[in-house]
């Protein structure tokens, strides 16, 4: 039983999924409470694309559909729009590093931030082009700013976790 | 073995299907959600006990000020209510047993589930609040959700312990409402007159008109803006008469022979004139309805498809906008909702768009309470 456990818990996208959970018990609690200039800080959305910058573009894709649809399950928005978005995000900060030639803590931290404002100006449009009004405004911006400050900020260490969560799995016999 | 290209097509239709199959309704995400909620409550639990202590950090360090201004400004505003609130519940009283006998509806007969705010959404885009009560209570989805200020929001998604409340403030949220327009208020002050006049008027009285007139009207202020029924013309007229005691003693006799003395006595009589409450038609709150929608983040709302009616006036800052209710309408008639806090006006036969400052303080709500009610279109038919 529990090696059928520990085989299931190799899996990396499980690993994942284990990690992405605690992330979104801290999004809808801690982070839903601070509210820095009245933002909603989106550690999920940290999470795609530090996935993304941690094991390149299609990795980083899948990882962040996986995470924006368990976003979207406990949201009231509907269901596909955090994951199709979070995906283009993973997929992007992947593409985007895969260009860096030497890899420093500043530029992942740049990418972090470039990733996180497309992010967050593309779950407005995409909840616009399904039909929800109104939040298409100016405050995107704003939004976007300090979400990317925010991240810049923690993407190494979250950038860790995924590296490690989203590690290959090691056959050993 | 999938190739980029195929993950990210295969990636991509999924999220279109599952978009769609949710903007459908379908009942298969509803059940994912579900699921999904069951398996992330205990996380989320463990993950709110977990953080309190900095959230408590958090908001001690940016809140504190704010907090000891708020807390001085609240006790001098409990004070100032205490009295308002007395007239506001016997009005409230009196107009609830008026509705009531005239077979009105009102919300005193409507059941009520009384909930608690446990959390609110992490999104940016939604403004939504979770409660912890849900079918289990008789909750249903469309159900309005008010507090002790006025209505909030209605329900989204009910499960069986908790359920989903959008605000009013939500861009995706709409409501039927009446705005009602009540004069300009001005305040005057009566001194106490000198010794010898005579006056009805003894006491500083506040006293609301519209116009700059010489005519002596008073009215009562009841501390409900708006909510005044009319403007009541307290007109007394003193016809006092005072007839002189009379005492007839009559002597009558009996068969029996015995007398018997009747004695008719009359009082003195004051006569007054009845007060007859009429509201001068130029002071009744005229009501105009109008669709009153969510404007998202930081915005307020606003009520649209008002007519640019010449009997409706210029509508004032701080006229009340209430729930208008109907057969169709989620929420019943009659619920605060805010007040009026700017009036674009628009060229031509448009009529004006009228910004609601909410009433209730939704970004502190804790108890709420969720009104157990449908419209009679949504109602089932027993067969």
């Amino acid at each position: 039983m529990i090696d059928r456990i520990v085989v299931v818990m190799e899996n990396r996208y499980v690993r994942l999924f284990m990690v992405a959970l605690l992330m979104l018990g801290l999004q809808t609690t801690l982070f839903n409470d601070l509210r820095p200039f009245g933002v909603c800080l989106q550690v999920m959305l940290l999470l795609a694309a530090s996935a993304g910058l941690a094991r390149g573009s299609e990795t980083g894709a899948i990882a962040g559909f996986m995470v924006g649809l368990m976003y979207d399950l406990v949201l009231t928005t509907p269901l596909g729009v955090g994951a199709i978005v979070f995906a283009v995000v993973g997929y992007l900060a992947g593409y985007a590093h895969s260009f860096v030639h030497e890899s420093t803590w500043w530029s992942r931290m740049l990418l972090a931030a470039i990733a996180s404002v497309g992010g967050m100006i593309l779950m407005p449009l995409a909840l616009t082009i399904v039909g929800t009004s109104g939040v298409m405004t100016f405050s995107v911006f704003k939004i976007a700013i300090v979400v990317a400050i925010f991240n810049a900020a923690f993407c190494l260490p979250v950038e860790r976790l995924c590296r490690w969560a989203l590690a290959e799995q090691v056959v050993s016999r | 073995m999938f190739t980029r290209r195929r993950a990210i097509i295969l990636l991509t239709l999924t999220s279109v299907l599952l978009i769609t199959m949710d903007l459908r309704g379908s009942s298969v995400t509803s059940a994912a959600r579900s699921a999904f909620g069951a398996l992330f409550r205990p996380v989320e639990s463990v993950a709110r006990v977990a953080t309190r202590p900095i959230e408590n950090a958090w908001h001690g360090i940016t809140d504190y000020n704010s907090v000891v201004n708020e807390n001085k400004r609240l006790k001098d505003q409990v004070a100032y209510d205490q009295g308002a609130g007395i007239s506001a519940v016997a009005s409230v009283r009196e107009a609830q047993e008026l509705l009531s006998l005239n077979g009105l509806p009102t919300l005193a007969g409507i059941n009520s589930c009384t909930a608690q705010v446990v959390g609110e959404s992490p999104s940016n885009y939604t403004q939504t609040v979770e409660i912890n009560r849900g079918t289990e209570c008789g909750i249903k989805v469309g159900m309005p959700v008010l507090n002790a200020a006025g209505l909030i929001g209605k329900v989204t998604d009910v499960f069986v312990k908790r359920a989903v409340v959008m605000l009013i403030t939500d861009p995706e949220y709409s409501l039927a409402v009446k705005v009602v327009n009540v004069p300009a208020t001005t305040t005057t002050t009566t001194l106490p007159l000198a010794p010898g006049e005579t006056s009805f008027v003894t006491a500083p009285t506040t006293t609301t008109t519209t116009t700059t007139t010489t005519i002596p009207k008073t009215t009562t202020t009841q501390g409900i803006k708006g909510f005044t029924p009319g403007s009541t013309i307290a007109t007394i007229a003193p016809a006092i008469t005072q007839a002189p005691a009379v005492t007839v003693n009559t002597a009558a006799t009996n068969s029996t022979g015995s007398s018997t003395t009747i004695t008719q006595s009359a009082t003195t009589t004051t006569t007054i004139a009845p007060s007859i409450t009429v509201p001068s038609g130029a002071d009744v709150p005229l009501r105009e309805t109008g669709a009153l929608e969510g404007r998202g983040l930081s915005q307020k709302p606003v009520v649209r498809f008002i007519e640019a009616d010449s009997r409706f006036g210029t509508i004032n800052i701080g006229s009340p906008v209430i729930s208008a209710g109907g057969a169709t309408s989620l929420a019943p008639p009659d619920i605060v909702l805010g007040t009026v806090s700017r009036v674009i006006n628009r060229q031509g036969t448009l009529g004006p768009i009228l910004e609601v400052k909410v009433a209730a303080n939704l970004d502190s709500l804790n108890f709420v309470r969720v009104l157990l009610y449908q419209p009679s279109t949504e109602k089932a038919t027993t067969p």
